[in-house]
């Protein structure tokens, strides 16, 4: 399973769906292995690209000159763009193993957050967009990716967290209502950060 | 006359999205219009909302309360005249409503912009729905009044309410009326009115819905009918006081600002308490998934359920508002809404409801397999869709520069909208495709053939 472990072969499983879920259910990873080797090595990789796009460029939303922001500023951003990808990590395998009683799925955490780093592995590599900082642009990259992480969502869930076709496909509809709800939180928390006067200049 | 007004709910949520189509296309090819007065966006958004949520929802609504309150109350319909005279009755209204709004006509009041001739006959119309309703729960030969009822009949009563106080209104012509109300006041009851018609009709209508069909399509009880009664309380309770939320920073009083703000926090525990009685429920049933294809419309319905009715309490909170209001994040919370939860809900309700009204099997899974994922992929675009444009504009609106002055002038952001909005175009386009699907596959399941005709099952049990 070690040989598993690395962000590499995760990058290569998400073409192969059809044997990913086999693969993930044939081990069950340790929780400090998959977070110390996967999460936290992935989660670096968007609050980079971002920092980077962001100091090069500046942040493009339409309607004139880009948004710059200081360095000191975009460090404490790509700090807590970090901390929030390990969260939603870490966040989502708990909620995937509480979930996991209900629909007769697998109970070791480690295999559930091996599982949610398979389905986020899309959007990680995608972020590469945020090295051209246009909002618009890095949506149309993210679509796809998001679209693929759903369907690894989907076809990968029964195999890989053991339960069968009709449950997975009812706990993996469970998780989507998680993550949209997830997704809304963190857009709400980033907009009262704003209005509380930390981030980007607004009359509020 | 349920097959009827599932049938006519079809056909309205055609035309509805049509027109959203529309005008989502005018507003990335503004010159669309043709210079035509009605095939403005102005005409067209309103025929949009009106035809959508009172064509499509209330006709789904209607045919739906009068089949459920037959099956729970193990009697027929009362005044079964009276009830065709509201479900034809009804459809004139949509019908003429709608060309009176391309015509002009218009009230000034969202959601509630047909003009005064047409809110008299809404009004007659909705008094006959509830003499049916209730008529039929007062003969019921069984003691308890089933959950779903209490839904449909808080609907039936506070849409009432709402929609006769918000109408009231000086005539001046036939085509014009002012409201009976003037200033910040007028917005207050306004906002009553909007957002507890989203709440009662939009969410509690549909509630009804949902703890009929859920448990049907399941094939097992509701998984706490505690909780259901629980949650209808707390769920009256607490809506009826969240509309000032829709008037934050506006010139009505900090304090009615602050309340709406609390109860639709507060809001958050009963709409949820339904959630999960919903997904407890679906979940031992996962083994019908293999025969019912429909079910997989509830499943995803309760999903964005659980979106809408997370993201409205916390776009409620002033310091979200302050960035969301005014901007496509508030249209994109709206579609999670209508499309993610109230058009879910209802394909997935039609998908069982039609083929038993007519004794036939679905024509056709694949095709209703192909509705779902196109819906699916429809309803997420929308949303990111929005996302993207609404929380770009509230940030560009509010930007300012060293000296304290707006950065961006409101038509440079309008403009750099337009690939949000493209994108929103084909977002619509693969949810009405999916439709168009939907309605092809229940037509040839329905054609040729008559409705079956069921009589009353016995009570087991006493009778009341």
């Amino acid at each position: 399973m070690d040989a598993l472990l690395t962000p590499w072969r995760f990058a290569r499983l998400i073409t192969r769906p059809a044997e990913a879920g086999a693969r993930l259910a044939a081990d069950t990873p340790d929780t400090p292995a998959v977070l110390l080797r996967l999460v936290i090595p992935l989660s670096l990789i968007p609050p980079l690209f971002a920092y980077i796009g962001g100091a090069t460029f500046g942040w493009r939303l339409g309607g004139g000159e880009p948004l710059y922001i200081s360095p000191a500023g975009l460090t404490l951003i790509s700090l807590a763009y970090f901390i929030a990808l390990v969260a939603g990590f870490l966040s989502t395998a708990v909620v995937a193993r509480w979930m996991a009683d209900t629909y007769g799925a697998r109970l070791e955490f480690g295999s559930h957050l091996s599982f949610v780093v398979l389905v986020g592995m899309p959007v990680i590599l995608a972020s590469l967009g945020h090295l051209v900082p246009h909002v618009f642009i890095n949506l149309l990259v993210m679509i796809p990716a998001l679209i693929w992480s759903l369907y690894l969502l989907y076809r990968c869930l029964p195999a890989a967290l053991g339960t069968s076709q009709e449950r997975g496909m009812l706990m993996a509809s469970s998780l989507v209502a998680y993550l949209l709800v997830a997704s809304v939180s963190l857009l709400g928390i980033t907009v009262v950060l704003w209005s509380g006067g930390i981030g980007p200049n607004l009359g509020v | 006359m349920v097959a009827w007004l599932t049938g006519f709910a079809i056909f309205w949520s055609l035309v509805g999205m049509a027109a959203g189509i529309y005008v989502a296309a005018e507003l990335v090819w503004p010159t669309l219009d043709f210079g035509r007065e009605w095939l403005s966006y102005g005409r067209l958004r309103n025929l949009h909302t009106n035809v959508v949520i009172f064509g499509f929802g209330i006709a789904a609504l209607m045919g739906t309360a009068f089949y459920s309150v037959q099956r729970t109350c193990h009697v027929p319909l009362f005044a079964p005249g009276l009830a065709w005279f509201c479900a034809l009755a009804w459809q004139v209204v949509i019908l003429l409503g709608g060309l009176s709004l391309l015509a002009g006509w218009n009230g000034g009041k969202e959601y509630a912009e047909l003009e005064w001739p047409f809110d008299i006959a809404i009004t007659v119309i909705w008094v006959s729905f509830a003499v049916v309703f209730f008529g039929t729960i007062a003969k019921r030969r069984i003691q308890q009044i089933y959950v779903s009822n209490w839904f449909y009949g808080a609907l039936i009563i506070v849409i009432a309410m709402l929609h006769i106080v918000n109408s009231q209104a000086i005539p001046v012509a036939w085509s014009k009326s002012y409201s009976l109300f003037a200033g910040a006041q007028d917005a207050v009851v306004q906002w009553w009115y909007g957002h507890n018609a989203v709440g009662f009709l939009l969410t509690g209508g549909f509630l009804g819905m949902l703890y009929y069909f859920l448990p049907k399509h399941a094939d097992r009880p509701i998984w706490s009918y505690r909780l259901s009664i629980v949650a209808f309380w707390a769920f009256t309770y607490s809506y009826i006081w969240a509309g000032p939320h829709h008037l934050h920073y506006n010139a009505v009083p900090e304090w009615v600002q602050s309340l709406g703000m609390v109860m639709s926090l507060v809001l958050l525990a009963p709409s949820w308490a339904t959630l999960v009685n919903g997904v407890m429920t679906v979940a031992g049933a996962w083994e019908k998934l293999r025969t019912d294809p429909a079910l997989k419309f509830i499943v995803l319905s309760l999903a964005f359920y659980g979106l809408a009715t997370f993201e409205g309490p916390m776009m409620a909170i002033k310091s979200v508002n302050v960035v969301s209001h005014f901007t496509d994040w508030t249209i994109g919370h709206v579609h999670s809404g209508a499309l993610g939860w109230n058009a879910l809900i209802t394909f997935g309700t039609f998908y069982f409801l039609l083929p038993r009204l007519v004794g036939a099997e679905l024509y056709s899974h694949s095709l209703a397999n192909w509705h779902f994922w196109l819906a699916l992929a429809g309803v997420m675009l929308y949303v990111l869709a929005m996302w993207g444009a609404g929380v770009s504009q509230g940030l560009l609106w509010l930007s300012l520069d060293e000296i304290g002055e707006l950065r961006y002038s409101f038509k440079d952001i309008m403009a750099s909208m337009a690939p949000y909005y493209a994108l929103r175009l084909v977002a619509g386009c693969s949810f009405f495709i999916g439709a168009v699907l939907m309605a092809y596959n229940l037509w040839m399941t329905a054609k040729g053939r008559s409705v079956v005709r069921a009589t009353p099952p016995p009570v087991v049990g006493e009778a009341w």
